[in-house]
């Protein structure tokens, strides 16, 4: 569908829609800016058009430049391999619009977010508690990612109201931040009757470091550092993620070589991560050998990052405009013949599982998410693929997947078993691409190019291992980040965890959250 | 005078023996996992950790928290006295016999449930109720065990049982309930893990978990106790043999022989923990429920004779 095809979906279901403008900013990008009044529509038009959750909503502040708050919202169109935009105008004076929330799940917690960011109201909207600001320590008036911020005081101004459910033997069982293991802080607060759940609410935010203010004034290259910190588990991704909204915005053309060294590093991310998961998800369940087994696996993966690229989680190997390490002959046999080896451990690593039956009582059925929940949720990744939804950006946006014949993974029962096959089919297909990818490389060919700094923004993406990290960047005059709004899979998928486990009972609820593996630190900021 | 002696001797030395069960087992489970892990003698050295630690007590709980972790080792310890190792006749031969033992631990364990509720906290509860859900279908799985080897030998006295006998299929029968209820007793896997850090899934260890210094040593040492009876259980029904004459040479031997058929049970136990993963919570009434079945079907093959 072309840009103008697009418009008159639009325009045949909404007759007086008059776009303030409309532009293909790039080739996989198209920009609508509408007045504050049509806003909510036409979001709600693409959202069931393109099938899409709001990938993305979130405000930025102008009113120094033209007095206004900016709300844009990302909606993905994978048909057409392109992120359509949509964005609207707030005045200063009266800071609110009106929620998106109720006829669109996935916006609630952007607007959440928004409203304790920015203080621009979500007018009408069934939930207006604070996410990562706690009540319990930052009062409330304060907007940090407003321009004129500059610091505010500590101070309790009250507690989080979680939803409850009240009758005979509902009891309420509070867990965490701290938990009994070495993890990360998240608050559970289950409602039980027995062991079954009946709701479970996650309290996050406690790990909220204020990463989009930090972003703000830096230049790209500190930035780019800055990206590779946000989430310790999916360090290429994210910094992927930011590249590319650079090179979008400076217009820069990435050189093959750069590309199949990322599709590499990115695979070598996700090969590690996922077996982590799956020796995670056998030792929750008590299952110890194959854990062990796995961490084998996993640490000769992290050895085999260190001595390609000198770190172990691959921190320092991308930039904007492109990738520092390069890969000789030697470093192609080294992960030719390491990953050989993997793949033959690892398919004895499932053997052991798929083998157990012990195992299998425990995964089969457990946790699962059907597809509409997850769907209206925006659930993404590999949890959403695990749920029968088939989007994956490796897929829609190729590239050098391409040529590589990337094959999707897709599964249909949602249950943790389902997350657990499809961890497995993309870590043997990881296997497959990294091979493709090293034989496509030519020898010492350039891997990066210098950027020119422009002004402008842009949306990054990436593939990570959870799903799409999601950049959006707006840079100034020479070049530095004015805004940068992330959005890491955890995000949407946490709300999946939550409706995954209802009707399970409480001492299953640590296999099914490991078999989302969620980031804190990615989702809260 | 010598047979108080001797009951006293037998009883430190549960005490001193019993941690390096535990000990062992998660040696050979973290050997068979590729890993170097803890020594053998971890146990030891946690409990004179705990032992010479601070304790922090809730300021809701009451005496009853306080006083828990004494009644079960008292009752671990009364159950030590018990059971035969070095003396055929004990001077507490006439306070119980083999379900008496049944009655001591559930003391202990009805106390723990207490504590566990008393402090408030939600991981105690829910461990108070699994804990409990547990036992209730373990117990009877244990009697019937307990009968089937009674009917044998016309009586439950444990001296009655710790006579020689031959291996029949009652008593196979008998031993396999024994061991899976041992299983759920020790809160080992598939019943329980107690390796876990995943506050959600615990069992045994959730009632613990407001436990800490002098009071969870005292806990740790009783439920290593509970541990080394159970596999003496085992072992006895297994492994038959008769309990040797008053003197003293005979006496180390038949310890040492004592000693060296709970070590295979433990090899046993660590063999079944590395290679099965942890059941569902409500599985386990299935599992104890095949422990029963055993124990009917032993009941009936010694009321057969066979």
């Amino acid at each position: 569908m072309d840009r103008a095809g697009l418009i008159s979906v639009i325009k045949s279901k909404l007759p007086d829609f008059n776009p303030i403008s409309a532009a293909q900013g790039f080739p996989d990008e198209f920009s609508i800016k509408v007045s504050p009044e049509a806003f909510k529509d036409t979001c709600l038009v693409l959202h069931k058009h393109l099938g899409s959750p709001v990938m993305m909503l979130f405000a930025l502040d102008q009113r120094k430049e033209t007095g206004n708050f900016v709300i844009n919202a990302v909606f993905a169109d994978f048909r057409e391999s392109r992120w359509v935009i949509v964005s609207m105008d707030i005045r200063q004076e009266n800071p609110c619009f009106e929620t998106l929330a109720k006829s669109m799940h996935s916006a609630l917690l952007f607007e959440r977010e928004i409203w304790e960011m920015f203080g621009i109201e979500p007018k009408g909207s069934p939930d207006l508690r604070r996410l990562n600001l706690h009540d319990e320590v930052w009062p409330r008036g304060n907007y940090p990612l407003r321009k004129d911020f500059q610091k505010m005081a500590a101070g309790n101004t009250g507690e989080y109201n979680f939803a409850r459910v009240e009758g005979e033997g509902v009891f309420e069982v509070p867990v965490g931040p701290v938990h009994a293991g070495i993890i990360g802080p998240g608050h559970f607060r289950f409602s039980v009757a027995g062991e079954p759940i009946i709701n479970l609410e996650a309290r996050l935010g406690f790990t909220h470091r204020g990463v989009e203010k930090l972003f703000e004034n830096k230049s790209y290259d500190q930035a780019a550092c800055l990206s590779e910190c946000v989430c310790g588990d999916a360090v290429f991704s994210h910094s992927l993620a930011f590249a590319r909204a650079i090179e979008k915005i400076s217009c820069a053309r990435i050189p093959l070589q750069a590309d199949l060294l990322r599709g590499i590093f990115l695979e070598l991310e996700r090969m590690h991560n996922h077996v982590h998961d799956i020796g995670g998800i056998a030792i929750d369940v008590g299952f110890s050998y194959p854990h062990a087994y796995a961490s084998i696996i996993k640490e000769s993966l992290l050895q085999l990052n260190e001595r390609l690229c000198a770190s172990r989680y691959l921190k320092k190997v991308n930039l904007p405009g492109g990738v520092l390490t390069d890969m000789d002959d030697e470093k192609k046999e080294l992960l030719r013949v390491s990953l050989k080896k993997m793949k033959h451990d690892f398919n004895a690593l499932v053997k052991i599982l798929y083998t157990s039956v012990s195992f299998m009582d425990r995964v089969d059925g457990t946790g699962v998410l059907r597809r509409k929940t997850a769907e209206d949720l925006g659930v993404t990744g590999l949890a959403g693929r695990a749920s029968g939804i088939p989007e994956d950006l490796r897929k829609y946006f190729p590239g050098v997947y391409k040529e590589a014949k990337f094959k999707i993974a897709v599964e249909g029962s949602g249950d943790v078993l389902a997350r657990l096959r499809i961890r497995i089919s993309e870590f043997l297909e990881s296997c497959r691409l990294i091979e493709e990818f090293s034989a496509m490389l030519v020898k010492d060919s350039r891997s990066k190019v210098d950027l020119e700094l422009r002004e402008g923004s842009a949306l990054g993406y990436a593939e990570g291992w959870r799903g799409p990290v999601l950049y959006w960047v707006k840079t100034g005059p020479g070049g530095r980040l004015q805004r940068c709004k992330i959005v890491d899979p955890s995000f949407h998928n946490w709300q999946g965890l939550c409706f995954s486990v209802l009707g399970n009972i409480i001492p299953d609820f640590p296999l099914c959250n490991k078999s989302f593996d969620l980031s804190y630190s990615g989702n809260d900021l | 005078m010598t047979k108080t002696a001797l009951t006293f001797l037998q009883i430190i030395l549960f005490i001193a023996v019993s941690p390096f069960l535990s000990g062992l087992i998660t040696k050979i489970k973290n050997n068979v996992r590729m890993r170097k892990g803890q020594s053998i003698w971890q146990p030891y050295f946690n409990l004179l950790k705990l032992f010479s630690k601070q304790e922090v007590v809730s300021g809701t709980a009451s005496w009853i928290f306080r006083a828990a972790p004494f009644i079960a080792l008292a009752s671990c310890l009364a159950a030590s006295a018990l059971i035969p190792v070095f003396i055929f006749v004990s001077p507490l031969q006439r306070m119980g016999d083999l379900l008496a033992l049944i009655f001591i631990f559930a003391l202990g364990r009805f106390f723990m449930a207490l504590a566990a509720l008393d402090t408030g906290s939600s991981f105690g509860g829910m461990g108070a109720s699994r804990e409990m859900f547990i036992s209730s279908l373990a117990e009877p799985g244990l009697c019937l065990a307990i009968f089937a080897i009674s009917l044998q030998f016309g009586s439950t006295s444990i001296l009655a049982f710790s006579a020689s006998h031959a291996v029949s299929i009652s008593s196979v029968l008998a031993a396999a309930a024994l061991f899976l209820v041992t299983l759920a007793e020790t809160s080992r896997i598939p019943v329980d893990n107690q390796e876990t850090h995943l506050e959600l899934t615990m069992v045994h260890e959730a009632m613990l978990l407001e436990y800490s210094g002098r009071s969870l040593a005292l806990i740790e040492l009783s439920s290593y106790i509970k541990q080394m009876i159970l596999f003496f259980l085992i072992a006895q029904v297994v492994f038959p043999i008769g309990m040797p004459g008053a003197a003293l040479a005979p006496i180390s031997l038949w310890f040492l022989w004592y000693l060296a058929r709970i070590l295979i049970i433990a090899v046993v136990v660590a063999l079944v923990e590395v290679s099965l993963a942890k059941m569902r919570l409500f599985r386990v009434a299935d599992f104890l429920g095949f422990a029963f079945v055993l124990g009917i079907i032993a009941v009936v093959c010694a009321m057969l004779g066979v």
